[in-house]
């Protein structure tokens, strides 16, 4: 008995302690929320009076618009770009043996480890010296560099718990190589190639500090909330924060439903 | 129209090779190895193997691990290629043709089936890539459901929720999906536990009768390979030591290796001594008696457990008797099997329990056989 009543106290614990942490993460956006539907112009709690004004000057700026487009073109480019690359170089990482294998497997690692700033200013200075005009176009390759090897790592993981001899399988069985390859193959790393893209789309979407350097004139949205955080803010801004969380989430959501979809295809589920 | 698609699609040479197979009556030889050898990194890990394969026979190569089995398999399905040497299929040369243009399927170790794909859609997966339609498909994909016992209702269902043996099965059926004209097993059975893998391999002999394929299988396991085999050819190092029925493998054995590799057997080096007379040196001073050996002067003895008799008071004599003792006795259900000394060497029995003589550790006993009991080898 005493052992189910101190079970009975752990569990409890275990679950005031969760709805803390959960809490804590999730307070700073729950106020941006909060704060983006206040009528008043400035920032101030409590609020006195509630109003969705912001949500719908947000909505229909032509400004907060085209950032919001050239997010989007950002991390679709980097999402589509860094797959490709990323499936590849999982394929070389974790599936086949050639000499500098280990070594590819580390300098791959190694980016992630930059310093955004230092990577940015970098870039910059390399645009700049070549006389490339910096745009959203040259803030694609800059987030391609950071997040094409965290693409690959995740790829890598679902190559790992490949078995190639299904492979060899399916050419004994009269399979061409790229029959093998859309029947076999893709199909059984479909997941990991999700959630690569998933992971490249997000932390694309909320990259500022290399869009800083490397956007140009051009804007994105983690850029252009920095420059009105320290200058002339507006309620716009914990609206598009908002905003920005929302759409993160719909994503995420979204892809987990397909990956969802895919394993019940398969009847795995 | 579909099969003219299909043989515009194919090189003429290799589907001569097919064609040409498929001709081949029924014990004639379909597949032809010459002297073929394959070495890894300048070191010969097959040694000039020359073997002629049967059609419609069940055929298996057996050797311990390294022994170059697998290689020999993957050069038969194409996904490997002999150093020099050449494989006949039909009588045209298939050394050099891709496993995917060869009327050859492999079931493997691990089975590879496509863990995505349903039972139905794992055994159309070849005919699928042949080109033939759909319904045809589905209704073949049932005929050999039927044909390996798979229910009709595992059509639709995920091929990683079915059993061990049921995979089995599905791999079977997939290969032969696939309609080769020799299937090659890769000891598809050694990771299932003993009780399902007999049950597999009477099945498994069954299907070879009821499929009219030629099998070849290859077996770490000499006792499986007699078991469902037709012929077996016994493979040490790289080197084809002998090819035989199994009762051919069982009684003349050409070598001390093949005669051990079944199981526990006794082994004595014998010469002649200068007297003229066969002597053993585990026993000196012993006179044996065996079969005339022609102008041999030295060699082995095999003398399979089973055939040493208990040589007690009123027993008929023996040729060869030696003297005992008894160090422990394994029950092995049908039999008994017992562990002796005698003087130095040791001695394996074999008994059924109705006729164990009542013997047990510690006692002291006489073993013999007779002449023609014994199996003489030269190495």
């Amino acid at each position: 008995m005493e052992y189910t009543k101190q079970g009975k106290h752990t569990a409890e614990f275990i679950w005031i302690w969760t709805i803390i942490v959960l809490g804590f993460i999730y307070l700073p956006v729950v106020c941006d929320g909060i704060s983006s539907l206040s009528k008043g112009r400035y920032f101030s709690f409590p609020i006195k009076r509630w109003a969705l004004d912001w949500w719908v000057k947000t909505a229909s700026s032509m400004e907060i618009g085209e950032i919001v487009r050239n997010s989007l073109l950002i991390a679709f480019a980097v999402t589509i770009l860094s797959t490709v690359i990323g499936f590849c170089g999982a394929l070389a990482f974790a599936r086949f043996n050639w000499k500098g294998r280990k070594l590819f497997q580390k300098l791959i690692l190694l980016p992630v480890f930059f310093p955004q700033p230092v990577l940015g200013l970098a870039l910059l200075l390399l645009f700049n010296t070549f006389g490339i005009t910096l745009s959203w176009h040259t803030a694609v390759f800059a987030h391609l560099i950071w997040i094409t090897p965290v693409v690959t790592l995740v790829i890598a993981i679902q190559v790992y718990g490949f078995d190639p001899t299904l492979e060899v399988a399916a050419k004994d069985l009269g399979a061409s190589r790229f029959r093998i390859f859309r029947e076999i193959t893709l199909p059984l790393l479909w997941p990991g190639i999700w959630s690569g893209m998933l992971f490249a789309f997000l932390l694309s979407w909320g990259n500022f500090s290399l869009s800083l350097y490397t956007t140009g004139v051009d804007n994105t949205v983690p850029k252009w909330l920095y420059t009105k955080m320290i200058a002339g803010y507006t309620p716009m801004v914990p609206t598009l924060g908002t905003m920005s969380t929302l759409v993160a989430a719909a994503v995420m959501i979204l892809g987990g439903l397909c990956v969802w979809a895919v394993r019940r295809k398969q009847g795995r589920n | 129209m579909v099969s003219a698609k299909l043989h515009k699609a194919k090189d003429p040479q290799e589907e001569s090779a097919a064609e040409l197979a498929r001709e081949i009556k029924p014990g004639e030889t379909i597949l032809d190895l010459v002297h073929v050898c394959r070495d890894f990194d300048k070191v010969r890990v097959i040694k000039d193997v020359s073997l002629q394969i049967r059609k419609n026979e069940f055929f298996t190569l057996v050797g311990p691990s390294g022994s170059g089995k697998t290689t020999i398999l993957k050069m038969l399905a194409g996904m490997d290629q002999p150093t020099s040497g050449d494989i006949v299929l039909g009588g045209k040369s298939i050394s050099t043709v891709p496993p995917d243009k060869r009327p050859t399927c492999m079931v493997f170790q691990f089975l590879a089936l496509f863990p995505h794909m349903s039972v139905g859609e794992n055994i159309e997966f070849p005919m699928k890539v042949k080109g033939i339609p759909g319904d045809k498909r589905c209704e073949r994909a049932y005929e050999l459901m039927q044909l390996v016992s798979l229910p009709e209702s595992y059509y639709k269902k995920n091929v990683m929720k079915c059993s061990g043996g049921e995979r089995q099965r599905v791999a079977i059926a997939r290969a032969l999906a696939y309609d080769p004209e020799i299937l090659l097993f890769d000891e598809p059975l050694s990771a299932i536990d003993a009780k399902l893998r007999k049950t597999l391999q009477k099945e498994l002999k069954e299907l070879h009768a009821r499929s009219g394929k030629t099998f070849i299988y290859i077996t770490h396991s000499l006792e499986e390979a007699m078991y469902m085999s037709d012929r077996v050819g016994v493979l040490c190092n790289g080197v084809l030591k002998q090819v035989g029925t199994p009762s051919e493998i069982y009684n003349h054995p050409v070598s001390r290796f093949v005669a051990s590799f079944i199981g526990d057997t006794n082994i004595f080096e014998v010469h002649m001594s200068s007297s003229g007379r066969w002597e053993a040196s585990d026993f000196p001073g012993m006179d044996i008696k065996l079969e005339p050996r022609g102008d041999r002067l030295e060699g082995y003895l095999v003398v399979r457990p089973e055939n040493l008799r208990v040589i007690d008071d009123g027993a008929v004599p023996a040729d060869n008797v030696i003297d005992c003792k008894v160090r422990n006795a394994y029950s092995m259900g049908s039999r008994i099997q017992y562990q002796l000394i005698s003087g130095k060497k040791e001695i394996m029995l074999e008994l059924t329990p109705r006729h164990d003589h009542g013997i047990k550790p510690g006692d002291n006993v006489r073993l013999g056989w007779n002449a023609q009991d014994a199996i003489f080898v030269d190495e």
